[in-house]
């Protein structure tokens, strides 16, 4: 194979843009054929280069100019690391000239030719080894974006190209300044020679580097010295936007990437704080970004000064730091320029006009890659950079840096995911045309970042072991999207069902309970999707996304596929829980929570592995690095999922206002991964005899607490469903409560209390969701006197608050009596008391549920409400087989799960004589219970029915109302506000103090925003101050450090 | 424990004894209460009548199913903390079934009977009904809270939940009872009887000339005849379950029934002399002394 | 001499940095970029010379055996050529942007043109 040389992509270029030069303003067509040739002959020659380098046909090669050797002359290095960065370069150079087809087309050979000097300019500057060569091609580079920016017509563009050339005049200077005395000082202006003599470097060319360095930083837009670039993304050709974004600060941070062998370790920490505060300053201001291009910008400068903080942060020699770098550039690369482009398209300015990408769903799909790309979920390739990154820091001892990454990527996900709720939800105008020439690059880019993902997966040390099999299925189904709704739902149900069968056989016991809940739950829950008519589009997917999660959380051995698993799974909820008509704001708040969880998880991830070797899950049991510490980030980061007590307040609103079959699903199946993550944990911390007493002991009061504040939120509730939401919120601090008390008793009403919520929430949700998709209302107070009408309904919800709130003989009872004896036996009492209190006060919400709902006066509206249907009574029916089961017969589940247990928390078991079973305190029999109330309810019943043969039925008003008959349903159906008392009497419990903190953390976070990006006023030359004071800055602090 | 069929009948015939009883106390109860208000008073034998009258009453009406049930609930509550109690000590015929579950198996119980009382009332369609079973759950949720702290106490005390097993630890005399080993967890439980029994100052459920008897006021005839058996049998149950806890069980008869008598009594005494209290000073009543009490008898354990 | 010319050119230099941060006329901002430059371009020439040399020629003065002492060094002026060429092509850019803006508003000062910000 004939290799190209790398310095024909300068000839090419040159005589191309020589001729297009040539042929004037009128053969536009034939210089735009022209310019596309070029760039499609510079990427085949970097490609081929990258092609070669990476297979090992040939090696890294020295291009020499002028018939000299270097110092002599200048040289070009192409490397695999170069010919990665130009195939980057050249491929957005020719596609953003594809997407500018139009505007380059129409503006004639002039803007055609600049645009190809800035993609030459960007290959040498990359390529070549000679400073003052890089010097004149980034000018070249600037003066040609230059000339770019002012191809978009009006005042902004033109103010802000302006901006842009006062800013890259200065960083011109003060870089050739550097290179002068670079060569006074080494006598050389080849790179590696000034690197070679690096070791003599003396005061004065110190600061000579440090004058090139500082430039190229400059040029990377540190915060806050960038006001310049912000203005220009905004107001820039999208297309041009893209190519800055892209392409630019590919070849840049590429730059800086080759001089910082001048700088030396000295240099390299002040590199990492700069990109750091980029990263974390630039996207604290996006976060009140309204127009997407300048969000956009910001959202650029915070990503390149990430992939700057890498470059400080990561040693050179580290075997990941290639992958690092390879997978955020990659994540940038693609998601920036498409969204870029997708701007383009929109031309909506405000983020709130972007729902017009709903008219093209694929748009849409695509834009959602790009954002979720940006914000480092999987399968992106960001997520593999940043988890490799935070992993190798970690290990550093960096955390820090760990904490300043997560912290700016939390800000970065709080305005990139507002946005894509906005995009999702809101109303959509119309979107302009979309042209095909602008079109095919988004889709280019969207493959391409897929399949870039899933190359830097297998780079990653165990991404070989991530199972995509489940993303597969999600795929198909995005695939068939168009087929209609009992389609797709019978192939999720067979899929699910196929990943439980791979999954149940030989699954050691207590991972069975949960797979069994969320598969066979989700079986289940999917069902009800039979009644939808239509398509649902988009609903298969996420829904699939969230169990193909759950099953892989199951899977998951190491922590590499437990984090891909947990995020897969959010992904799939958050598109869930947006469905509801309300939810945008709903989903929104459940995002940031889990996203900010799943940095705890991933920092606490980082503490396991130092000092350790491998990730495997089992590590969690040997931390060496504050074991507490990292215990604690963890269960904090799961407690985000149960909703513990200060991270819940996204759950009432999240499951309230969630569609009628999805509720179910998060509620009584989803919460279930932060128990499975918190069971993990318990475990590998050690069981009964473990070293985190401390940690324990407080979770057990956060438990104790939450279930207090959940119940009692419920109580107050009016709308049906939050009134379950807070439940759960309430139930699932019974289980962090039970799980913490680390008995083996305590860990049975663990596993207990978590079977039952999955039975009875997915019960009451899909009864209470039916209903309210019946009746079109959430508010308990419009329903009333259902019974007559829906008796199915009433009987399984009857059930499931009988289950919900332990009355004997069902299986909520097992819970109670277990959580009795392993409080008395571990000595919470106090905690136990307080649980006790909202148990009691889960019978207020229970018979405002059943009552109001079912009970009292039917409304003259629902004279005519049929009762459920049929989808959504079976899967309720199932579950009442299987509370029925469990109640009658806990031993079948208990007694294994016992056993189970018995390694971890030998001491204190429950010990059965056939049904019944006894602990150290007392005993309870379960079937003979239900034995004993079973026979005693029907000999009643049938005494009753004995003594009042001839009852007759009444109609509805006839009851004993002072002699009269109300007139209206509304008058006598007391159920608004029914706990007015109770409320005065205990309400201030519940006053919203948390949902306050929250509250006012945002506001805090978004005023010194506000107050921050005040300093980009606007004025070009403060502009200009900024950088000149920047570096002035920069070098006192670094100066008098050394 | 096998269900034999000697075993069942001794049981039953333990039903019967307590229904009597139960009907003789609340008589003579209310025969007190009238005395004290200087009136002359039901003769003590009127529940019987009461009992009669309502099973025989011809005509009835019926709601709906849930309304149907709501008193077969309720009964089934009352006999069903009867079959799970030991009622007298030592004694294998008057054990019941206690076999199947023990303290927290009888706490919880008791919600079985107003769930079902709760949502028979609620399709009944009154909003008295409604009113009042507001009110009980409100009341209840923090009467229960000197009371579980009560149990803890025990449990931890006696280092067991099995009430026979209580019992028979406060066998040997009055220095044996929970009442003076255990005196602080002893007051918290009386002063939660005083709710859980329901007469002034927290007869808000029924309150009458408020809520006219509050849930069963759709409930007549034979369904009011289930729900006042039910009634009696609950006030001696109940009774006996603080005697076994507090005040050394019984060992015959005789026993119990003087017992019971005086742990009913206790709130029938406080009821003639307090007025009624509103729902919220009802339920911040328990959060005050009863609390600290329980969680003193619970610190004195430790 | 090298210490007068190092002298100017950084007095020049100065000069120019402080027309450019404190002049709200566009082209006095200009201005100040061209005298920046110019600045730059003596520093240059400076870093290069060897005292006492002559043109980086090869002619009879220098022969052919120990050049290097004899001439200034050579690539400073190659460079600074260059530099003189970017140095024109951002003038005449700015200058291109100075007439738009001033075609778009009427307006030379600089502070005229913020509606981007934030």
């Amino acid at each position: 194979m004939d290799f190209i040389s790398p310095i024909n992509v300068v000839a090419v270029s040159l005589g191309a843009a020589f001729f297009m030069g040539l042929l004037g303003k009128k053969a536009q067509t034939v210089s735009y054929i022209l310019l596309l040739g070029a760039l499609l002959f510079n990427t085949i020659v970097s490609g081929q280069w990258l092609y070669g380098l990476a297979t090992n046909i040939i090696d890294a090669q020295q291009v020499y100019t002028a018939g000299f050797r270097p110092p002599f002359s200048i040289n070009l290095l192409m490397g695999l690391d170069e010919a990665v960065i130009t195939t980057l370069v050249n491929i957005v150079g020719l596609l953003g000239a594809i997407y500018m087809a139009s505007g380059l087309h129409k503006k004639g050979s002039g803007s055609q030719v600049v645009y190809l000097v800035l993609i030459m300019s960007l290959n040498v500057i990359v390529l070549s080894r000679d400073l003052f060569n890089i010097f004149v091609f980034l000018e070249v580079g600037s003066i040609a974006t230059a000339g770019l920016i002012i191809m978009q017509k009006g005042i902004n563009a033109v103010s802000a190209g302006f901006k842009y050339m006062l800013a890259t005049g200065i960083i011109a200077s003060i870089m050739l300044i550097g290179v002068i005395f670079i060569y006074r000082f080494t006598g050389t202006l080849n790179l590696d020679f000034v690197m070679q003599s690096h070791p003599v470097l003396k005061q004065g060319a110190l600061i000579s580097s440090f004058l090139i360095l500082m430039a190229i930083l400059l040029e990377l837009k540190p915060f806050p010295a960038n006001g310049w670039a912000l203005d220009v993304y905004e107001s820039a050709h999208p297309g041009i936007s893209a190519m800055l974004s892209s392409a630019v600060a590919t070849a840049n941070l590429f730059v800086l990437y080759k001089f910082t062998g001048m700088a030396g370790e000295s240099l390299m920490y002040y590199i990492s704080l700069i990109g750091l505060v980029t990263f974390v300053g630039s996207n604290l201001l996006g976060i009140n970004q309204t127009n997407a291009r300048r969000m956009l910008g910001y959202s650029s400068i915070g990503q390149i000064g990430l992939l700057v903080a890498i470059i400080g942060l990561v040693p050179h020699s580290n075997a990941n730091f290639k992958l690092i770098f390879i997978g955020i550039l990659t994540g940038h690369y693609f998601a920036k320029a498409g969204l870029f482009w997708i701007a383009g398209i929109v031309k909506a300015q405000n983020i709130k006009e972007w729902s017009v990408l709903r008219n093209r769903p694929v748009l849409l799909f695509l834009f959602l890659t790009f954002v979720l790309a940006l914000t480092g979920f999987p399968p992106f390739p960001s997520f593999w950079g940043k988890w490799q990154l935070v992993m190798g820091l970690s290990q550093q001892g960096q955390i820090a840096a760990v904490i300043a990454i997560l912290v700016g990527s939390f800000f970065e996900v709080v305005y990139l995911l507002r946005w894509a709720g906005y995009s999702i939800k809101l109303e959509p105008g119309k979107l302009p045309e979309v042209k095909l020439s602008q079109f095919i690059p988004v889709i280019l880019f969207g493959l391409g970042i897929y399949a870039t993902g899933y190359f830097v997966s297998q780079a990653t040390n165990f991404g070989d072991t991530i199972n995509y099999i489940p993303l597969v299925v999600v795929a198909i189904l995005l695939v068939v999207d168009f087929l209609p709704a009992y389609i797709k739902n019978s192939l999720s149900i067979l899929a699910t069902g196929w990943f439980a069968y791979l999954l149940i056989p030989g699954q050691d016991t207590l991972k069975l309970v949960f797979t069994v809940i969320f598969l066979v739950g989700g079986i289940l829950t999917l069902i009800p999707g039979f009644h939808v008519k239509g398509k649902r589009a988009g609903f298969y997917p996420s829904a699939m996304l969230m169990f193909g999660g759950l099953a892989l959380l199951i899977e998951a051995e190491n922590m590499l596929q437990f984090f891909f698993a947990w995020e897969i799974m959010t992904l799939g909820s958050y598109f869930l829980i947006i469905r509801g008509k309300e939810s945008m704001v709903h989903a929104f708040s459940y995002m940031l929570f889990s996203v900010g969880g799943a940095y705890l998880i991933l920092l606490g991830f980082g503490m396991v592995s130092v000092g350790n070797t491998g990730l495997s899950l089992n590590l969690l049991s040997q931390i060496k690095f504050y074991p507490v510490l990292a215990m604690a980030l963890l269960a904090v980061g799961f407690m985000t999922k149960t909703a513990s007590l200060g991270l819940h307040i996204w759950l009432p609103g999240a499951h309230g206002e969630a569609e009628s079959d999805v509720s179910p699903m998060v509620s009584a199946i989803l919460l279930k991964a932060g128990v499975f993550g918190l069971v993990l944990l318990m475990l590998a911390a050690g069981g009964e005899y473990n070293n985190y007493q401390g940690l324990f002991y407080t979770l057990g009061w956060i438990g104790a607490l939450t279930a207090l504040v959940g119940n009692l939120g419920a109580v107050f509730q009016e709308d049906a469903k939050r009134l379950l939401a807070y439940s759960s919120i309430g139930q699932l601090g019974y289980i962090l409560f039970a799980f913490s008390i680390m008995s083996q008793l305590g860990w049975l009403t663990g596993f207990t209390y978590t079977i039952n919520h999955f039975m009875f929430k997915a019960i009451l949700f899909l009864s209470v969701g039916g209903i309210v998709m019946r009746l079109g209302t959430h508010n308990m107070y419009e329903m009333g006197g259902l019974i007559k009408k829906m008796p199915f309904s009433f009987i399984a919800v009857l059930i499931g608050i009988i289950t919900l709130a332990g009355i004997p003989p069902l299986s909520g009872f097992s819970g109670k009596w277990l959580f009795y004896n392993a409080v008395i036996m571990k000595g919470w009492y106090f905690q136990g008391a307080i649980i006790f209190f909202a148990g009691t006060i889960a019978f207020l919400y229970c018979f405002k549920l059943i009552y109001s709902i079912f009970l009292g006066q039917l409304k003259d509206n629902h004279r005519n409400v049929k009762e459920l249907p049929f989808w959504y009574l079976l899967p309720q029916y199932i579950l009442i087989l299987g509370i029925m089961v469990f109640s009658a017969k806990p031993d079948l589940i208990l007694k294994p799960l016992g056993t189970a247990l018995a390694a971890a928390f030998p001491s204190n078991p429950l010990i059965w004589e056939g049904t019944k079973a006894l602990s150290q305190l007392g005993y309870w029999d379960a079937t003979t219970i239900m034995i004993v109330i079973g026979t005693m309810f029907v000999i009643l019943l049938i005494w009753l029915m004995l003594m009042s043969r001839k009852a007759q039925n009444v109609k509805q008003f006839n009851i004993v109302y002072a002699g009269e008959r109300p007139e209206r349903p509304e008058l006598t159906h007391v159920s608004h506000n029914i706990y007015a008392g109770y409320n005065k009497a205990l309400g201030f419990l519940v006053a919203p103090g948390i949902t306050g903190f929250w509250n006012y953390a945002t506001n805090l976070v978004e005023s010194i925003g506000n107050f921050t990006r005040r300093i980009y006023s606007g004025n070009g030359q403060s502009y200009a101050i900024h950088l000149v004071s920047y570096i002035v800055v920069v070098f006192i602090i670094y100066i008098s450090s050394i | 424990m096998e269900f034999t069929v000697s075993k069942i009948l001794w049981t039953l015939l333990g039903l019967f004894i307590v229904l009597n009883w139960g009907l003789i106390m609340g008589g003579t109860m209310r025969k007190i209460v009238a005395r004290v208000g200087k009136r002359y008073g039901i003769p003590i034998y009127q529940p019987y009548i009461d009992l009669v009258k309502n099973y025989s009453v011809r005509s009835q009406i019926t709601h709906g199913v849930m309304f149907y049930l709501g008193p077969v609930f309720r009964l089934s509550g009352g006999v069903g903390i009867f079959l799970f109690l030991p009622l007298i000590f030592g004694s294998d015929h008057w054990s019941n079934f206690s076999f199947s579950g023990d303290l927290i198996l009888i706490l919880y119980f008791q919600f079985f009977g107003m769930l079902g009382m709760a949502l028979g009332a609620g399709e009944g369609g009154h909003p008295y009904s409604a009113i009042g079973v507001s009110r009980g759950l409100s009341q209840f949720t923090t009467i229960e809270v000197p009371m579980t702290l009560a149990v803890i106490s025990l449990a931890v005390q006696y280092n067991t939940l099995s009430i026979s097993e209580i019992v028979a630890a406060q066998q040997g005399g009055l220095a044996n009872w929970t009442m003076v080993t255990n005196p602080f967890a002893t007051v918290a439980a009386m002063l939660s009887l005083l709710g859980a029994f329901g007469h002034s100052p927290f007869d808000l459920v029924k309150a009458p000339n408020e809520i006219p008897i509050g849930p069963p006021t759709e409930y007549h005839a034979t369904y009011l005849g289930v729900l006042r058996t039910n009634a009696a049998i609950l006030h001696v149950v109940e009774a006996a379950l603080f005697m076994n806890l507090f005040f050394g069980g019984a060992t015959n008869w005789f026993e119990l029934i003087l017992k019971t008598f005086l742990i009913y009594f206790w709130s029938v005494f406080v009821g003639v002399v307090f007025p009624r209290f509103r729902i919220e000073q009802s339920v911040q009543w328990f959060l005050k002394i009863p609390l600290i009490l329980g969680i003193i008898a619970i610190i004195v354990v430790l | 001499m090298e210490t007068i010319a190092l002298i100017t050119s950084f007095v020049l230099i100065l000069i120019g940095l402080y027309g450019i941060l404190s002049q709200k006329n566009i082209l006095k901002m200009i201005v100040g970029f061209s005298l920046f430059d110019t600045g730059l371009h003596v520093l240059i020439v400076t870093v290069g010379y060897i005292r006492g040399g002559t043109a980086p020629i090869l002619d009879q003065v220098t022969g052919t055996s120990n050049v290097s002492d004899k001439i200034v060094d050579p690539i400073p002026q190659a460079l600074v050529l260059t530099a003189i060429v970017i140095g024109l092509g951002v003038t005449a850019l700015m200058l291109a942007y100075a007439l738009k803006m001033y075609q778009e508003k009427q307006s030379l000062d600089i502070r005229d043109f913020k509606e981007l910000k934030w």
